[in-house]
């Protein structure tokens, strides 16, 4: 019974886990798709707290080395909507390193049996590469059951 | 009389819409005539060369797009899939000026560390539409 008590308690710790689920919101204006989206993948807004956001919109033409300007119209209205809809649970609404994603303490937890050589290969390239391995990062689910880990 | 000014008008209106809603519609071909009256005639052999070669920092453009872009790339440092670049084997592209320039703006700056001239635009584009 104690074992049985315990296993409730271990999967009610553990459910968090298995439960990162970032829908995009509804109202995603379409130059968000057509400007971030075209290098990488659609990151959900609640993946960066609203001051990184901002950091991150306020440096577009010295984007992770590359020039990523935006004309003043999409420049507004896609930070605009990323700020609104910014990360509000305490765990993703932190100040990130260098503005990015992969060097939240959240991040690195939870990637941290992925061996160096795991990141560079091919099928991955970068930790930015969500969907190399989160089979349905598209869809914002990014569940621990839907992990494929490429070989090369 | 005014019935007939009010029909005038409305055409020209409907005109008017129509040709705003095409202003910024292209052609691969309009764009390097565009291009070409900036500077001077294409050459595809220069911007094959310009294309492949790298202009003093890390990447050239094959470095995304490979060489020849008519498939389907990744992007190299997110992996991101980029569509082809040339507009044989995506007609979407070079069909919009504004969507052209800037990401000749956005990409000449990380390969080049600055922009593009227009004879290199040119040379660029006219080698692309010769890619089956």
């Amino acid at each position: 019974m104690k074992n049985f008590f315990t296993l409730i308690a271990a999967v009610l710790v553990a459910s968090p886990a298995f439960a990162a689920k970032m829908p995009m919101p509804s109202d995603m204006p379409k130059s968000y798709e057509a400007e971030c989206a075209s290098c990488h993948m659609a990151y959900p807004p609640r993946l960066l707290g609203e001051k990184s956001w901002q950091n991150v919109m306020s440096g577009l033409n010295k984007h992770f080395g590359t020039d990523a300007s935006l004309d003043a119209k999409d420049q507004k209205e896609i930070s605009v909507w990323l700020q609104k809809n910014a990360a509000t649970k305490q765990k993703y609404n932190v100040v990130a390193p260098e503005n990015r994603i992969t060097k939240t303490s959240w991040f690195i937890r939870k990637h941290d049996e992925i061996k160096a050589d795991v990141w560079k290969r091919a099928g991955v390239k970068s930790p930015a590469n969500c969907g190399a391995c989160h089979t349905t990062a598209a869809e914002g689910i990014f569940s621990e059951k839907n992990i494929s880990i490429p070989a090369k | 009389m005014n019935k007939e000014l009010t029909v005038i008008r409305i055409c020209l209106l409907a005109v008017s819409l129509g040709l705003s809603s095409f202003a910024n519609a292209a052609t691969p071909q309009d764009l390097l005539k565009t291009y070409e009256y900036q500077s001077g005639k294409a050459s595809p052999a220069r911007g094959e060369q310009f294309f492949n070669a790298k202009h003093g920092k890390e990447w050239s453009c094959a470095s995304c797009h490979e060489n020849p872009p008519n498939h389907d790339t990744k992007h190299i440092v997110t992996g991101k899939v980029i569509k082809p670049l040339s507009p044989n084997a995506n007609p979407a592209r070079f069909t919009d000026e504004a969507k052209a320039e800037k990401w000749f703006k956005r990409n000449c700056n990380d390969v080049l560390g600055h922009d593009c001239t227009a004879q290199e635009k040119a040379d660029v584009l006219a080698w692309l539409m010769t890619i089956k």
